[in-house]
């Protein structure tokens, strides 16, 4: 062993980068549904122009034009709410929040009143051929992940209005902003696929 | 390392044990097992979920509950010095990670060694040509035949007449074969066994010849139904010695194979210590 | 996160200081409803090593049915449901928690973190992960129920082929079973995964940078990556299968245009990535151990790094190489046996990189040393068998045969099984402060080698004599006999080994040697805390300032970061 005087001196430390772990577990949660989803889709586009019997896309699907706005538009209004928070502007940000919660709802109610339209008047269930069974599974998860996101939205919502300090909680709701996009992009997929492309 | 001052006072945070996950990992598979069985299983499978979706909520938010737990103070990094014998990491000295040798040869030991090679193999296989057939472009052309279609069905005859772009090719095909052995022997006769002669010289040719005999009915059928093997093996033996015995003389410079790249750019770094600078003790 | 703090400074939320507590309320607290990563991860090996012995005693029971030909110990039913639960087992709830035990486990000590990003996100996987496992088996009683019909255990194989386990072909709750339950587990594995990278990417210590990670956390990064990106397929056609199966959806019913290919194109699209996923943890305790046993660093640490990536990446294209004998367009066979072949190179380049690094070291042969060398000639050996079975015309022939079960249980037990072997002998003195004994561990180590060899050396050729798999038996007469016999002589020696590793796990806890901090004079931060590690893992957070930081430490006049550019 050397004496201490000859010892090598540590060199500085250069600061581990580390990375965000909400960020990275909401990536890496994202991958994977994003690999869930291309399977679905895969189906879907495998199954295009298969059935052989029951109601046809192009007969039955009208694009949901107004409904791709809302949710659209709502990713608009997530973004506005979280610089609301970072702007520390309170009410502003329960505005835009409460925008999207209704954005997002009024999406939900547009695929039910398709979906009420199909089932009831068009006959096509998840039974009916591979086009409900494909249609129905897809367009039903991407809604899943609506629900998942409103409830989140909503809890936000009332923790706020229930006077949580927003600032605080910053982080979070920009991961759940994230989120949220996220769910945006997959339905551009999901209507590109099923109203454009399979139709 | 850690110079921070140890207390035995010092207390830390961890993240309090909670029943919460293993009461929603329950809910999740009462909904499962609920639709094999009967649907208020489905159904309290989901108010357990719900349950323990709000206990987990309380247990983050607002705040993340942790249990403070004292510590010893003596547990930082422990380490005390290594008592069995263990290879050093070293910048560009053998045995560091790898075992190469120290003194390398040249490229141009190799492009050397090519050169006077291919001559001597030229020559054999000429004299080859002169002997059995009469002919020097009897062996340049079977060589081209490789290469060349009308060639390869020619006849005999055929084969022992000057062929102008049977030259050209043969010749190419001879100059770029001899170049690539010649370097591929400058980089590996370090790494033989000493007797460099032996190896270069006689052994590898032998195996390589043994190679091309069993491959060649694919690359040359022309060359390969014609070629007189003993001839062949001695022109390959040509060039084994020749070449060999070149890059074999030629001064061998210092190898600087493991020398990080940072190094070999030229860079001056943090960290980087020129080869040559430490202590010269290699490893193992 | 963990932070150091006073008692005193206590403003918000903090439950004070452990009080003494009784025995069981302790139990409880560390046990059951604890957080903490090194639990977790003693738990989910716990749980891996009892549904190890279960689905060990499933396979025996197979071998025992082909010991002899025409035999009838096991009816028809009995053995498909052996297999299927044997399989689903192995993968699902051996080798997955395993591997999850053990990046749990380590990950967070060789990082220098108190725990993992998400402590509580962890025992929800493994209690997740657990209660599939016992889903799957209360198949076993589940005869009765609104679904009555064919009930008991599974018996569709681990790969559940659509459209044979539509409603129509597969009545009854047992495919149901095996669906709901293999869910869970992914819930639970894609839960570990999250964490891990968070874990490995965002929790460590002062100056551990990327490059300076041990390669068992980087392998764990990219089988996590892996995780999450193949399998969602599975679930994504599980989910489909139960939209058939109670539903009446379309996805694989063939009398409705469904396809009866798809179900495999999206299993084996998870499929094959498992069996990366199984081996790299596999290939990441072999990296740690031996360095540490050749008294060399590691050799070609960026390459090993390369390698690993390389391969996370090309195994999710090599899937269909499991599907040759469907009848692939000759294009997508070319491509697949390309894609097989290739995973070949950076398995190539690791398997170097481990010889490399053992070349001019002072090899000390110690058990897990020993498990490490067995794993580099099994796994060569079943690389090789690999490499046959991706040539599609080789594949008509023996795909679906013994050879390809053989060559399997080669990757699979050969080689995780002897690196998971290998990581407990290595790591079980810093789990439990207690050393394992030597002359047991090699017995343990022998046995096994030979029973192992004794059981499947023999099914290679009994594959090339054409023995399909999962027939129930088999006539005399076709020269099969002979290698089933001492086959299934094999697993008995395999049970004695099993056995005595038991043997010598118990009787290490009771009395088993002191072990201190560092017994192998190891290079990784897991050996600079106490064995067992405290709760808090360390009570100063190290800095590291290269790959080994504990070589720094022990030698702080030849520190490794003079030589190591970053």
């Amino acid at each position: 062993m050397s004496t201490a005087a000859s010892l090598p001196m540590n060199p500085p430390i250069d600061d581990a980068r580390n990375f965000d772990k909400g960020k990275v577990g909401l990536i890496s949660l994202i991958l994977t549904e994003v690999s869930l989803f291309s399977i679905f889709v895969t189906a879907y586009i495998f199954y295009i122009g298969k059935s052989a019997s029951g109601p046809q896309p192009v007969d039955v699907l009208t694009v949901p034009v107004w409904a791709t706005i809302c949710l659209l538009s709502s990713s608009l209004t997530a973004e506005l709410a979280v610089r609301a928070v970072r702007q520390d502007a309170r009410s502003r940000f329960l505005a835009f929040l409460g925008a999207t919660i209704l954005l997002g709802a009024e999406f939900m109610r547009q695929t039910a009143v398709e979906w009420n339209k199909l089932i009831n008047t068009d006959h096509l269930t998840i039974a009916t051929n591979v086009f409900g069974t494909t249609y129905y599974s897809l367009v039903g998860l991407h809604a899943t992940h609506v629900v998942v996101g409103l409830i989140l939205l909503l809890v936000a919502f009332l923790a706020a209005l229930s006077g949580a300090n927003v600032g605080k909680h910053e982080h979070r709701l920009h991961l759940l902003s994230w989120y949220w996009h996220f769910v945006d992009v997959i339905w551009i997929v999901v209507f590109t696929v099923v109203y454009v492309v399979g139709r | 390392m850690a110079t921070e001052k140890q207390n035995a006072e010092l207390t830390v945070d961890l993240p309090a044990p909670t029943v919460w996950p293993m009461v929603l990992a329950l809910g999740v598979t009462l909904v499962f097992v609920g639709l094999m069985t009967n649907v208020i299983v489905t159904l309290a499978g989901v108010v357990i979920f719900l349950l323990a979706a709000v206990g987990w909520w309380r247990q983050v938010l607002p705040h993340e509950h942790h249990e403070t737990v004292a510590m010893d103070g003596n547990t930082g990094p422990l380490a005390l010095p290594a008592a069995i014998p263990v290879v050093h990491l070293r910048v560009g000295k053998q045995s560091s990670q790898i075992r190469t040798a120290p003194m390398d040869r040249p490229w141009a030991a190799g492009v050397r060694g090519a050169a006077v090679g291919a001559v001597a193999m030229a020559g054999v296989a000429l004299f080859f040509g002169l002997v059995i057939r009469g002919s020097i472009w009897y062996p340049i052309n079977l060589l081209a035949a490789a290469a060349i279609p009308s060639l390869a069905t020619a006849s005999i005859e055929q084969l022992k007449e000057f062929n102008a772009t049977g030259l050209i090719l043969g010749t190419i095909i001879h100059v770029c074969t001899s170049l690539l052995v010649g370097v591929l022997y400058a980089v590996m006769l370090p790494m033989f066994p000493r007797k460099a002669f032996w190896w270069a010289g006689v052994s590898a040719p032998i195996l390589w010849s043994g190679l091309i005999a069993s491959t060649m009915t694919l690359i040359n059928p022309a060359l390969s139904a014609r070629v007189d093997w003993r001839w062949f093996v001695a022109s390959q033996l040509a060039f084994g010695l020749t070449g060999g015995y070149v890059i074999a003389r030629t001064q061998k410079i210092e190898s600087r194979q493991n020398w990080p790249l940072a190094v070999r750019a030229g860079l001056e770094a943090p960290g980087v210590e020129r080869p040559g600078e430490g202590d010269g003790t290699p490893g193992a | 996160m963990a932070s150091i703090s006073h008692p005193l400074d206590e403003g918000h939320g903090h439950s004070a200081a452990r009080q003494k507590a009784s025995f069981w309320s302790t139990f409880v607290d560390q046990w059951i409803i604890t957080v903490d990563h090194k639990h977790l991860g003693l738990m989910y090996i716990i749980v891996a090593l009892l549904f190890f012995v279960a689905a060990g005693i499933q396979g025996g029971l197979i071998r025992m049915q082909l010991m002899y030909p025409n035999n009838t110990f096991l009816s028809p039913q009995v053995f498909n449901e052996m297999f299927t639960m044997h399989g689903t087992t192995m993968v699902f709830f051996v080798g997955m928690p395993f591997i999850a035990g053990l990046a749990n486990y380590l990950i967070p000590l060789m990082i220098g973190a108190r725990d993992m990003a998400f402590p509580r996100l962890n025992a929800l996987g493994f209690w997740i992960t657990t209660l599939g496992g016992i889903l799957l088996y209360s198949s076993y009683f589940a005869w009765t129920g609104s679904a009555a019909g064919t009930g008991g255990a599974p018996d569709v194989g681990w790969f559940a082929y659509a459209p044979l386990t539509e409603k129509a072909f597969s009545p009854g709750s047992s495919t149901d079973f095996w669906i709901l339950s293999v869910m869970l587990s992914s819930i639970g594995s894609t839960v570990t995964a999250i964490n891990i990278l968070a874990t490995a990417l965002c929790m460590r210590t002062k100056g551990m940078t990327l490059s300076r990670m041990p390669l068992l956390v980087w392998m764990f990064c990219v089988v996590s990556f892996q995780i999450l990106v193949a399998l969602p397929p599975l679930t994504a056609a599980q989910i489909m299968l139960l939209l058939d199966r109670f539903m009446g959806a379309h996805f694989f019913d063939t009398n409705a245009v469904g396809d009866a290919v798809l179900w495999r194109h999206f299993f084996w699209l998870f499929g094959h990535p498992e069996v990366y996923i199984l081996i790299i943890p596999g290939f990441a305790c072999v990296t740690e151990i031996i360095p540490v046993f050749a008294r060399k660093p590691i050799f070609g640490r960026a390459a090993m790094i390369g390698a690993s990536v390389s391969i996370g990446l090309i195994s999710l294209g090599v899937w269909a190489h499991h599907m040759y004998t469907v009848g692939l367009p000759s294009r997508a066979n070319i491509f697949f046996s390309v894609a097989t072949m290739l995973v070949g190179v950076p398995t190539g380049i690791k398997i170097f990189n481990w010889i490399a690094t053992m070349w001019g070291g002072r090899i000390r042969f110690r058990t897990p040393m020993l498990w490490c060398i067995a794993f580099l000639f099994h796994f060569l050996l079943a690389g090789l068998t690999g490499i046959m079975l991706a040539v599609a015309p080789f594949d008509w022939q023996l795909g679906n045969s013994y050879f390809v079960v053989a060559h399997f249980h080669y990757t699979l037990i050969g080689g995780l099984l002897c690196t998971l072997f290998a990581g407990v002998a290595y790591w079980f003195p810093k789990a439990t402060g207690r050393m394992l004994s030597e002359k047991l561990g090699k017995w343990h180590f022998w046995l096994m080698i030979i029973g192992f060899h004794v059981t499947f050396d023999g099914l290679h050729i009994a594959g090339l004599l054409g023995m399909p798999r999962r027939i129930y038996t088999y006539p005399a007469g076709r020269g099969w006999e002979g290698f089933n016999y001492f086959s299934t002589w094999g697993v008995a020696i395999q049970a004695v080994a099993i056995l005595i590793f038991v043997w010598n796990v118990l009787d290490a806890l009771i009395q088993g040697k002191k072990a201190g901090n560092d017994p192998w004079d190891a290079w990784t931060l897991e050996w600079a805390t106490t064995s067992p590690p405290p709760e808090y893992n360390f009570a100063v957070l190290p800095e590291v300032h290269s790959s080994r930081p504990l070589w720094d430490l022990k030698h702080p006049e030849d520190p490794d970061w003079k030589y190591e550019q970053s």
